[in-house]
């Protein structure tokens, strides 16, 4: 494999990993801007732990787990604050949720401040993709679940499914810190593929792009947030690639603009996201054709 | 001496969060939109009015060329978030769609941006970089003053239109009961653009005022002017105008004198950290004042 | 069985449900009838603890049930339909279903159970069951929101009745029907009723009322004006004049 298509894939595993730490608050009607934070606590936490120059030089097999378990730990903490918010308030405290964690970070001298952190032990795909792969199983699993069908349910009609005795709840707070432990895992395995971390990477924008590819995707079965994060990865190379074969210079420059252009369309043609429960249908039919129903 | 300066500055800088920050709230409080385009606007027109200077336009030819691509950008960014959500679901509360466009929107605009004029930060040449005064060893910059003023006259005047006209009548109308205000004779249709012209003027005036009074601009500027904004708002409380500007005032006021005393970076903190706690614990903000935007988006 | 005692709430100063009291036998099929605006689903409402009741007390099976939060009454036996419907639009059939049985599925084994992946679970069955036995079998897959009003709308019932109530209350079931979906509404109803299933019923269309009840509570303006048999009803000269009186029609 070329080292080209290594690394994409290195970033779309990173990507599918974040998009469903994104997912499954959305998934129960709650949108996240705070992926950055979640990304920097594990990332962090992970290079603290396992970097062998300054850190504490631990094995990663039980770095990446622990960063990631804290990350958690931390999202459940927050979850309680945070959920008490609701739409454009709860959007904007989760992305208070991420500044204030760059902030503190920045300010952290152990982990090196604003001039960032060494990551001593690097891997390769061999971590990384098995772990995605064991990312989006786990995300179909879940939905699959009773737990899943509550979180769906809350996602459509919150007070209903307090009726039905659904602990609403529990079950965010359950979505939220289920999501901060898939966040904290992205951020610890970037360090160990690009063996340096600094906080700048993970600014406003990053958080904003994975609330696209969630959204982007859509909310309503697990596959949304994989292929929101192929459709993400995949656009500006197939773009980059387009304007190399065609010598037309216009579309390697014009390749992020475009991204938006597409995002703008998709939302008018496909406002609930690329993968919604009617188009799954669609894809794997096995009931009555509809014709069928509408006369009944 | 020092801290009064420093408190000038605060609120001269301030004075262009203000701007922006009622440009957020107004579309929250009355569509109960987070318009992510705001930031791209502030930049487009800074942008803007630095190349067309540079191309050896007048400042003030530069500035409207700056302000009108704004204002029609808005309309542009209304046909595409707000209008077309409300023609398909009748609710724009209910879904992120609008967010999300704006988001789509913000990406067009920096990259087209950076696409024709790169990433590097421009020095713009104002005319009236040495206009200034002196009182008892305070500085006053007179582009600054000029803009604090006009923020605050332009505001002012903003929620009279809002108290007292017809138009401001219709807007709130919208604002309060969207359902019913078609109901009331209220063309929502023709009320929701004013909105977004509003938005545009805004975000276009404080981005110009920026560009002359602090004599650079990239295309990155508007993310951190907006994120201020923001907190600004929120400390303000979502929806109202009048805690908009007072938000807006204080975080300029905090931004300067912290970097002043302590470095940039520490104050990200405490200052999050308080937007968090009102966010949860008051989200009407600071000066407790009704909040509007109350829905999903 | 169910017991209110003087049961009054007020909105902003005004009264909309003053000093109620009725009783519901147990298995018996009671309707709540009125005019519009006569607080039948402010009642239901109180009923199911969206909203709290002010002053008064209910009762189910002689427990006080006033204080018991909205997520608790199913435990206790109580399930309800809504006037509008409000089904999950982007689950399918058998997963609104499947929501109605989740007190009855609530422990940490049974809510990390991967029932999408394993089709053939008991909660499936179960829920395909109920669907076939309520003649809707054919969209079990379906998401709901593509399906028409009246069959949404007795997917509502069947999704309130999995969760083996005592006490169901429907509200305005038959709304939107068409005179077979009513009829197969009726009789889907009659068979809850006759395995003990205790039904409380709000309902505009009478002769629907007629058919399925034995007994009729009426409201007008917030208070019990009538209580007896839909014959009784239907002849008393104050609920005559709260209908005649009022712009609502509907009681033929």
């Amino acid at each position: 494999m070329s080292a080209y298509m290594t690394g994409i894939i290195i970033i779309l595993c990173l990507n599918i990993i974040i998009a469903y730490s994104v997912f499954l608050p959305a998934a129960a009607g709650q949108l996240n801007l705070g992926a950055a934070g979640f990304m920097i606590i594990g990332a962090y936490m992970d290079a603290y732990l396992s970097s062998a120059d300054e850190g504490l030089g631990l094995p990663i097999a039980l770095t990446i787990p622990a960063a990631a378990l804290f990350t958690g730990l931390i999202g459940f903490l927050m979850s309680f604050p945070i959920l008490r918010t609701k739409g454009v308030y709860m959007i904007l405290a989760t992305f208070a949720f991420a500044e204030i964690v760059a902030g503190i970070v920045l300010n952290m001298e152990v982990v090196g401040g604003a001039s960032g952190f060494p990551v001593t032990t690097h891997t390769e795909l061999e971590v990384l993709l098995p772990v995605t792969v064991g990312v989006v199983l786990f995300g179909f699993y879940l939905i699959s679940t009773r737990f899943g069908l509550s979180m769906r349910s809350i996602h459509d009609d919150e007070s209903v499914s307090l009726l039905f005795g659904v602990n609403t709840h529990l079950v965010k707070v359950g979505a939220f810190t289920i999501g901060a432990v898939l966040g904290g895992l992205a951020g610890a395995l970037y360090g160990h593929q690009f063996d340096y971390i600094e906080v700048q990477n993970w600014g406003i924008l990053f958080s904003i792009y994975v609330l696209l590819y969630v959204l982007i995707g859509g909310t309503q079965t697990p596959w949304g947030p994989l292929v929101g994060a192929m459709f993400f990865t995949f656009i500006p190379e197939i773009l980059r690639a387009v304007g190399d074969a065609t010598g037309i210079e216009l579309f390697t420059e014009l390749r992020f603009a475009a991204f938006g252009v597409i995002i703008v369309g998709m939302m008018v043609l496909r406002p609930e996201g690329i993968m919604t429960r009617t188009f799954l249908e669609l894809l794997f039919r096995k009931s009555t054709p509809k014709s069928d129903i509408k006369l009944s | 001496m020092l801290i009064l300066q420093q408190i000038v500055n605060g609120l001269m800088l301030g004075s262009v969060y203000v701007m922006v920050a009622v440009a957020f709230t107004l579309t929250i409080g009355m569509l109960n939109f987070l318009n992510f385009t705001i930031p791209a606007l502030f930049m487009v027109s800074a942008m803007i009015t630095w190349a067309a200077t540079a191309a050896g336009f007048h400042w003030l030819v530069a500035a409207t060329f700056g302000m009108i691509v704004a204002i029609l950008a808005s309309l542009v960014i209304e046909r595409f978030t707000y209008r077309y959500m409300k023609a398909k679901y009748g609710d724009a509360t209910e879904h992120a769609l609008p967010l999300v466009s704006s988001l789509g929107f913000l990406i067009i605009f920096e990259h087209v941006v950076i696409m024709i004029w790169g990433t590097d930060p421009m020095t713009f040449n104002s005319p009236f970089a040495h206009a200034k005064f002196e009182i008892s060893g305070i500085i006053f910059g007179i582009p600054q003053l000029i803009s604090l003023a006009l923020s605050l006259v332009l505001v002012f005047g903003l929620s009279l239109l809002l108290k007292k006209t017809q138009l401001g009548r219709a807007l709130r109308s919208i604002a309060e009961k969207p359902d019913t205000a078609t109901l009331m004779g209220v063309d929502v249709g023709k009320i929701v653009p004013v909105v977004f012209v509003m938005t545009g003027f805004l975000c276009a005036l404080a981005g110009i005022l920026f560009t002359v009074n602090y004599q650079h601009v990239s295309p990155y500027i508007g993310d951190h002017v907006a994120t201020n904004a923001i907190a600004g708002m929120v400390i303000g409380g979502l929806g109202n105008i009048w805690g908009a500007i007072a938000g807006g005032l204080l975080i300029g006021m905090v931004e300067v004198l912290s970097i002043h005393f302590w470095g940039a970076d520490i104050i990200k903190v405490p200052v999050w950290t308080l937007m968090l706690l009102i966010l949860v614990f008051r989200p009407a903000g600071l000066f407790g004042h009704t909040q509007i935007g109350k829905g999903k988006f | 069985m169910l017991n209110l005692r003087s049961v009054e709430k007020s909105f902003g100063g005004l009264k909309v449900i003053d000093n109620v009291s009725f009783s519901v036998k147990k298995g018996s099929r009671t309707a709540l009838i009125g005019p519009n605006g006569a607080g039948k689903t402010t009642i239901f409402n109180l009923l199911s603890g969206i909203y709290e009741v002010d002053n008064g007390s209910i009762s189910l099976d002689n427990n006080d049930i006033t204080q018991i939060p909205a997520r608790k009454r199913i435990d206790i036996g109580m399930s309800r339909s809504f006037q509008n419907i409000r089904l999950m639009p982007h689950l399918s059939t058998i997963e609104n279903v499947m929501l109605g049985q989740h007190h009855l599925a609530n422990s940490a084994r049974e809510n990390f159970f991967p029932l999408g992946l394993i089709k053939s679970n008991k909660w499936a069955k179960l829920a395909e069951q109920s669907l076939i036995e309520a003649g809707l079998g054919t969209y079990p897959g379906q998401v709901v929101s593509e399906l028409p009003y009246g069959i949404q709308k007795r997917i509502e019932v069947v999704r309130a009745l999995v969760s083996n109530p005592k006490l169901l209350l429907l509200d305005e079931p038959a709304a939107g029907l068409n005179s077979s979906e009513t009829a197969e509404l009726q009789i889907l109803l009659e068979k809850a009723s006759s395995t003990g299933t205790t039904l409380l019923v709000v309902e505009h269309d009478m002769n629907f009322v007629r058919n399925l009840c034995q007994h009729v509570v009426v409201l007008n303006f917030g208070r019990k004006i009538f209580e007896g048999t839909p014959d009784e009803v239907s002849k008393d000269p104050q609920v005559l004049e709260a209908y005649l009186g009022g712009d609502d029609n509907n009681a033929s």
